[in-house]
C-alpha cells in the first residue's frame, strides 16, 4: 500500500472519531504549549539579561573584590544593580584604596585600576526621600572606564570635582522613569548614611549639588555605573564614610581576551595571597549562561512530563480504539493487508495527532509565552523599569518542539501498532 | 486454451485445533481440487468443518498437515506475509459482507486496490465500473449504512472482483439476504462465472444454493463424504 494511502486510511480513521481525536491531541496540545512557552520565555530571558549586563560590563575590566570564594564576591548588591555592598571576609583581610598601585604594578596588561567605596543610603530632596547606593570614586578614571554608561544626559560630569560634586543615576532624580523629575542638575540634595561603626548608630548627612543625571542603563551592572547610584568624589567618599578601604577595585585591562583575563585574575589573587576574589565579565556571562541551560533543562523537564502524560493517553485510546477495530483489521488483512502496512497505519494515525498536537501546541505556547512576558514585564520587575522581556522561539525549540511531539506520539502508539499487527486475522474476523 | 493450473488444490488436509486443552480435528484429510472457471459449491451442516475449509482456502489460516495448493503455490509453507500477498489473489465475500463502515461503496472497492498498490486513478475508475458491473452504478458514493443488504453484498461481491482475483470465495452468499435479493445475488454470480470466467467457490449450508453450483462437495465431521456434478 502506498504511503499516501496509508495515512489518507489513518485520516480517515481519525475523522470517524473527531472528539476523542480532539481529546487526544488536547494531551498533546498542553504538553508543547508548556515546553514552548517555558523555553522561550528562559530564553528571552537569558537574551534580556545577557544584553542588560553586556551594556552594564565593560568585557575589559575586572572587578577584586576581598574575600575568598564566591563567585559573586559578597553578592550583587540590591537597587538595580551594581556589585556593591559588603564582601564576605572572614580573614581580616582588608582591600585599602592604595592598592590600586599595587594592582597597576602587576601585569603590562593592566591598563589602569581604580579603587570604589560603596555604602547604603539615602538622599533627600524637599519631596523626595529615597534609597540609594552611594559610590565613591574618581570621576574622570570611572568616565573612562565606562565610557558609554557613565555619561550625563544633563549637566556634565565634572572633571576636576569639588567636595560636594555629585552625579547621580536617572532612577534616583526620577524614580518612576515616567517624567516626573524630583530634582535636576544644578539642584541640591542631601546624603544621608547610617554610620553603624559607632554605637549608638547615627545618620550622618551633608548637602551635595548635583553636577550630572546619567542617561538609563539598564537593569544590571556588575561593578559598572548603575540607574539607582549616586556618585560622589573618592576623597569625599574616605572622608564621609571614614575610611580608607576599598569595597571593590575595578581594573581595567589592555584586552579583552580570555588569556589576559585569566592571566591578570590569576597574578591578582596569587598577590593577595588568595584573600581576594576576581570576577570578570566573561566569567559572570558564561555563569549566567549555565545557570540559564540548567533552569531550562529543569522547566522544559517539567514541561516534558505533561508531554508523556499526553503519550500514555494516546497509547490508551490507541488500545481502546485497536480493540473496537479488531473486525475491521481482520478485514484487512483478509484483503490481503500486510502486517506491516496495519503497524504503519495506526503509527499514521498517532503521527497525525501528534502533528496536530505540536503545530497548535506551538502556536499556543507561542501566544502563552508572550501574554507571560508582557504580564511580567509589567509587573514583577517594576513597570516602566526598561526591563522587558521578548520571547524568543529559536529554530532548535521548534524543532525540537515538533520531533517531541511527533516522537512521544509514536512512542506510545508502538505497542497497541504492534498489537494491531499482530491480529490473527481469523480470529480478528470472529470478533464480535 | 492452454491447460491451467487449478485454483485450489488439497491433498490430505488436516486442520487440528486447541479447544483449551483438548484438540479438536476440525478437518481429518480432506482432498479437493478446483479448476479455473470452475463453479463449486461446498455444503454441508455447522460444525462439518466448512468454515475451517473456507479459512483455509481463503489462506486466513495453514493447514496442521497435507498440502494446500492456491494457485499452484503451497500456502502451509508461507509466512504471514506471502500469505497476504496470496490474499490478494482472493476474492473473498464474507457472510456479513464485512465492508468498512466510514467508507463509500467506491472507496471499499478501492481500498482492495490500494492494497495491491493501484494508483488513484486507475482504480477509481475500475471501482467505478465493478460498481457498474454489479449494478450499483448509482450508489456510488453510498456508505454501506445508506445501502440494503443485498447492495452492501454486491459492493462486497464488487471488492472482491477488484484485484482480478483467480476465483471468488463466498461465505453463506445468500444468507442474509432476502429471497429476491438472493435471486439476484446468484444470477449476478452465475454472470460472472459464465461471461466473466471467474472461478466460483461458495460455502454453505444451504442445499438449494448449493445445488446451483456445477459441483457440490458435501462435507461432514471435517471429511468430504460425496461430491455430485449438479450440470455439465
Amino acid at each position: 500500500m502506498k504511503t499516501i494511502d496509508i495515512f489518507g486510511y489513518s485520516f480517515s480513521a481519525i475523522k470517524l472519531r473527531k472528539l476523542r481525536a480532539a481529546l487526544t491531541t488536547l494531551g498533546v496540545v498542553i504538553g508543547i504549549a508548556a515546553i514552548v512557552a517555558l523555553l522561550s520565555i528562559t530564553q528571552g530571558l537569558q537574551a534580556t539579561l545577557t544584553g542588560q549586563l553586556n551594556q552594564g560590563l565593560s568585557t575589559n575590566t575586572l572587578i577584586v573584590t576581598s574575600g575568598s570564594g564566591g563567585a559573586l564576591g559578597g553578592g550583587a548588591s540590591g537597587g538595580g544593580g551594581g556589585l556593591g555592598g559588603g564582601t564576605t571576609d572572614n580573614s581580616g583581610f582588608k582591600l585599602y584604596i592604595n592598592y590600586t598601585n599595587e594592582i597597576d604594578a602587576l601585569s603590562s596588561d593592566i591598563d589602569s585600576s581604580i579603587a570604589v567605596i560603596s555604602r547604603s543610603g539615602f538622599i533627600q530632596t524637599d519631596n523626595l526621600n529615597r534609597s540609594v547606593t552611594i559610590y565613591g570614586v574618581d570621576f574622570n578614571q570611572y568616565s573612562q572606564i565606562y565610557s558609554t554608561t557613565f555619561v550625563a544626559t544633563s549637566g556634565t560630569i565634572p572633571t576636576s570635582p569639588t567636595e560636594t560634586n555629585t552625579v547621580v543615576g536617572t532612577r534616583v532624580n526620577q524614580p518612576g522613569q515616567n517624567g516626573t523629575m524630583f530634582f535636576g542638575a544644578g539642584d541640591k540634595i542631601n546624603i544621608t548614611w547610617t554610620n553603624a561603626t559607632v554605637l549608638p548608630p547615627v545618620n550622618e548627612t551633608y548637602t551635595a549639588d548635583v553636577s550630572g543625571v546619567l542617561g538609563k542603563i539598564g537593569g544590571f551592572g556588575i561593578g559598572g555605573p548603575s540607574d539607582t547610584g549616586v556618585y560622589i568624589p573618592i576623597d569625599k567618599a574616605q572622608n564621609f564614610f571614614g575610611t580608607d578601604q576599598a569595597d571593590m577595585i575595578i581594573v581595567k585591562l589592555k584586552s579583552s581576551d580570555n588569556a589576559t583575563i585569566t592571566n591578570v585574575s590569576k597574578a591578582i589573587t596569587d598577590h593577595f595571597s588568595n584573600q581576594v576574589s576576581v570576577i570578570s565579565a566573561t566569567a559572570v556571562l558564561s555563569l549566567l549562561t549555565s545557570i540559564f541551560s540548567i533552569l531550562q533543562l529543569f522547566l522544559g523537564g517539567i514541561a516534558a512530563i505533561s508531554l508523556l502524560v499526553a503519550g500514555i493517553g494516546i497509547m490508551n485510546i490507541m488500545i481502546v480504539s485497536l480493540i473496537e477495530r479488531t473486525r475491521e483489521i481482520g478485514i484487512l488483512k483478509a484483503l490481503g493487508m500486510k502486517s506491516r502496512t496495519v503497524l504503519t497505519i495506526f503509527l499514521g494515525e498517532s503521527v497525525i495527532i501528534g502533528l496536530m498536537g505540536a503545530i497548535v501546541g506551538i502556536i499556543l505556547g507561542w501566544i502563552l509565552a508572550n501574554i507571560t512576558a508582557r504580564v511580567l514585564g509589567s509587573g514583577i520587575f517594576g513597570g516602566g523599569g526598561g526591563f522587558r522581556i521578548t520571547p524568543l522561539l529559536t529554530p532548535e525549540v521548534l524543532v525540537g518542539a515538533l520531533a517531541f511531539g511527533v516522537g512521544v506520539s509514536v512512542i506510545f502508539a508502538l505497542y497497541p501498532a504492534w498489537r494491531a499487527s499482530k491480529l490473527k486475522p481469523v480470529e480478528a474476523l470472529r470478533y464480535e | 486454451m492452454s491447460k491451467l493450473v487449478p485454483v485450489v488444490e488439497a491433498t490430505k488436509v488436516t486442520k487440528t485445533y486447541m479447544l483449551g486443552k483438548v484438540p479438536v480435528e476440525a478437518l481429518r484429510g480432506v482432498n479437493l481440487k478446483v479448476e479455473s472457471g470452475d463453479f463449486v459449491s461446498i455444503l454441508g451442516p455447522s460444525g462439518s468443518g466448512k468454515s475451517t475449509m473456507l479459512n483455509l482456502i481463503g489462506a486466513l489460516d495453514k493447514p496442521t498437515s497435507g498440502t494446500l495448493l492456491i494457485d499452484g503455490v503451497d500456502i502451509s509453507k508461507l509466512n504471514d506475509n506471502q500469505l497476504a500477498e496470496i490474499r490478494l489473489k482472493i476474492g473473498f465475500v464474507f457472510q456479513f459482507f464485512n465492508l468498512i463502515p466510514r467508507l463509500t461503496a467506491k472507496d471499499n472497492v478501492e481500498l482492495s486496490m490500494s492494497i495491491a498498490n493501484m494508483g488513484k486513478a486507475e482504480r477509481k475508475m475500475h471501482a467505478i465500473e465493478l460498481l457498474e458491473t454489479v449494478g450499483l452504478k448509482d450508489r456510488v458514493n453510498h456508505k454501506p449504512a445508506e445501502l440494503s443488504g443485498g447492495q452492501q453484498q454486491r459492493v462486497a461481491i464488487a471488492r472482491a472482483l477488484a484485484n482480478n482475483p483467480k476465483f471468488l470465495l463466498l461465505d453463506e452468499p445468500t444468507g442474509n439476504v432476502d429471497s429476491k435479493t438472493a435471486n439476484e445475488v446468484l444470477t449476478l454470480i452465475k454472470k460472472l462465472n459464465i461471461e466473466n470466467k471467474v472461478s466460483i467457490i461458495i460455502v454453505t449450508h444451504d442445499q438449494h444454493l448449493a445445488r446451483e453450483a456445477n459441483r457440490t462437495v458435501q462435507m461432514f465431521d471435517g471429511e468430504i463424504t460425496s461430491e455430485v456434478v449438479n450440470k455439465e
